[in-house]
């Protein structure tokens, strides 16, 4: 391996830079992928879904790809409002979303990124498992400038390339040791557990109301974290439920919350109880989300360099799979032309940045700035929207011997007593937004 | 509020670890710990329970380590050292 030189090395083998690769490598350019698990997916995990769009951009009709490890087509997207016995819920099922060209998947990571990387490696990329990378080499190009000219593996080997793509998902060691990316605070990320749980498919649709194949996905606020901020969600696999609870690091450091207890109270809910009886749990898994947002997104390129996915803190709402795989695409792109050009300083790279910029997600990430700014001063806005909703619920629904009109006219007054209106309003509206439904 | 206390099921009866022959979690001052840290959130914001107090020091179970890349951030002062195990140890999902 010591003299080996690539046209690309990518670091981390997720969706980002198994996209990268297979990308790369379909051009016919030489890329070495560089894992540190004992095979990609092995340390990885996700709530939930991909979306088919994207992915479908990448992979056109991955559907039909023979083993691909996709475990059930969402046709309905629920979010509950939570609270000690009772939600408020909100959601949309179509059966359209149960047909080609789909709306997401579920999957589950130590099945898909494995399936993932085989891709790229029957397009020509080589894969490098059990292998950690632990710094950058660079190459003198100038008096005072250099590029990055590859990695250094623990133990000494190093692999050399034109460019070095960074996908090394949340925890970004080397994107802050080369200065690009900034450390987060804790306020600046969410962390989740998860449990895998089996049951069996036929049971699962009888639950969840699907056909078969189809799935489910509720995403909850509220009771899961409460007091603080945070989701719980189950998604429907194949034969199994993904189930996470998780929220604001900060605040489960501040409040003395534990995420394991947290999923066990989430299990223990009476309407949580009833949608996972029976089912044995089989995984448990943990992980950050970098959550810092539009402010803290790292310099994205340098000579010899580009960041790609949650190492770029390439975070919209609920989706990250597919940004990486975004992010993975136009990285490859610009590495592409680098290599036709064979120049790889900045400017030439900042190709990447541009594409990036122009991109859709951006600008919801742009748009989510106020949304940060807000949790970070109402850090019990989501339990008290769900509070007051919940208490609306039971009053509008309740039976009882007052009209109707009189009935909500007094609901009405409670909910502007419980808090000022306005300000519920704009609590339903950021609680969706954080859940990313908006 | 019984669950801000820690459960009691351990939750690496359902987890793969090859743990790596050396640490890859360190303290950087215990002193830190014991004189500065009054709640030691180490201790319950860490999904897999890899620190406990003990004989008025905290001890560190690398070998439960779930990788969720938290601690270094959620430590108030900085005091842990993280780094990824080396390569094919660890956590396999
Ligand atoms: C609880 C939770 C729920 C989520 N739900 C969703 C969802 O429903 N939909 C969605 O789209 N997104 C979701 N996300 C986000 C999504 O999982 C991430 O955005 C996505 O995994 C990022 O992909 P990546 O390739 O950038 O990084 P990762 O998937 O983290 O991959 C990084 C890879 O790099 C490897 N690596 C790291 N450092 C090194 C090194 N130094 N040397 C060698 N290898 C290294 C790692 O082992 C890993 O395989 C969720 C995330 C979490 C935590
Ligand atoms: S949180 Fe940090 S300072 Fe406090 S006990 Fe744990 S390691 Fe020590
Ligand atoms: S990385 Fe996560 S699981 Fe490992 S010690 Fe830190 S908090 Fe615990």
């Amino acid at each position: 391996m010591g003299n080996d030189r690539y046209n690309a090395v990518v670091v981390g083998a997720g969706p980002a830079g198994v996209t990268a690769a297979l990308s790369m490598a379909k051009n016919n350019l030489s890329v070495a992928l560089i894992e540190r698990g004992k095979y990609p997916g092995c340390k990885n995990m996700t709530g939930g879904t991909i979306a088919s769009m994207p992915f479908s951009q990448i992979l056109p009709e991955y559907w039909k790809i023979k083993d691909i490890p996709l475990e059930r087509r969402i046709v309905s997207d629920e979010l509950w409002l939570l609270d000690n016995d009772s939600a408020v819920r909100m959601g949309f099922t179509g059966k359209k979303f149960g047909m080609a060209p789909y709306n997401k998947h579920t999957v589950l990571r130590y099945k898909f990124d494995r399936w993932y990387a085989d891709q790229a490696i029957k397009a020509g990329a080589k894969l490098f498992c059990s292998s950690l990378a632990v710094d950058l080499v660079y190459h003198k190009t100038g008096p005072l400038a250099k590029k990055v000219d590859g990695v250094i593996l623990e133990g000494g080997d190093v692999i050399h390339a034109d460019v070095v793509i960074l996908a090394e998902g949340a925890q970004a060691a080397l994107t802050q040791k080369a200065g690009l990316r900034k450390r987060l605070k804790p306020n600046e990320m969410t962390l989740y557990v998860k449990e895998v749980l089996e049951l069996p498919a036929e049971r699962i649709e009888d639950r969840f109301n699907l056909e078969r194949g189809e799935g489910a996905s509720i995403g909850m606020i509220g009771f899961p974290t409460s007091p603080g901020i945070g989701k719980g969600g189950i998604w429907t696999n194949k034969d199994s439920l993904s189930v996470i609870v998780g929220g604001y690091l900060n605040q489960i450091s501040g409040k003395g919350l534990n995420p394991l207890g947290l999923l066990e109270r989430f299990k223990g809910h009476p309407l949580v109880k009833r949608l996972i009886e029976g089912a044995k749990p089989i995984k448990y898994m943990g992980h950050i989300i970098p959550k810092g947002g539009f402010k803290k997104i790292p310099t994205l390129v340098d000579d010899g360099i580009i960041v790609v996915g949650d190492a770029a803190e390439m975070i919209s709402g609920r989706r990250g799979m597919d940004l990486a795989m975004i992010t993975g695409q136009f990285a490859a792109e610009s590495v592409a032309q680098a290599c036709a050009l064979d120049r790889y300083s900045r400017d030439i790279l900042a190709s990447y940045e541009e594409r990036v910029k122009g991109s859709f997600f951006y600008q919801n990430m742009k748009k989510g700035k106020s949304t940060e700014a807000y949790f970070n001063k109402h850090q019990d806005s989501d339990f008290l929207i769900t509070k007051a909703m919940n208490d609306f619920g039971y009053k509008y629904f309740e039976q009882n011997l007052d009209s109707d009109k009189s009935n909500l006219l007094k609901m009405l007054e409670e909910l502007i007593n419980m808090q000022p209106l306005s300000k519920s309003a704009k609590d339903v509206l950021f609680g969706l937004q954080n859940w990313g439904v908006l | 509020m019984g669950y801000f206390n820690k459960t009691q099921r351990d939750p690496l009866e359902l987890v793969t670890i090859i743990p790596d022959e050396k640490p890859h979690i360190f303290i950087k001052k215990d002193s830190v710990c014991i004189k500065e840290c009054e709640n030691k959130p180490c201790t319950f914001y860490c999904p897999s329970r890899v620190y406990y107090w003990e004989d008025d020091s905290i001890k560190v179970l690398y070998e439960r380590c779930i990788e969720c890349g938290a601690c270094p951030y959620g430590c108030p002062y900085d005091n842990i050292a993280w780094q990824f195990p080396g390569g094919g140890f660890g956590v396999v999902y």
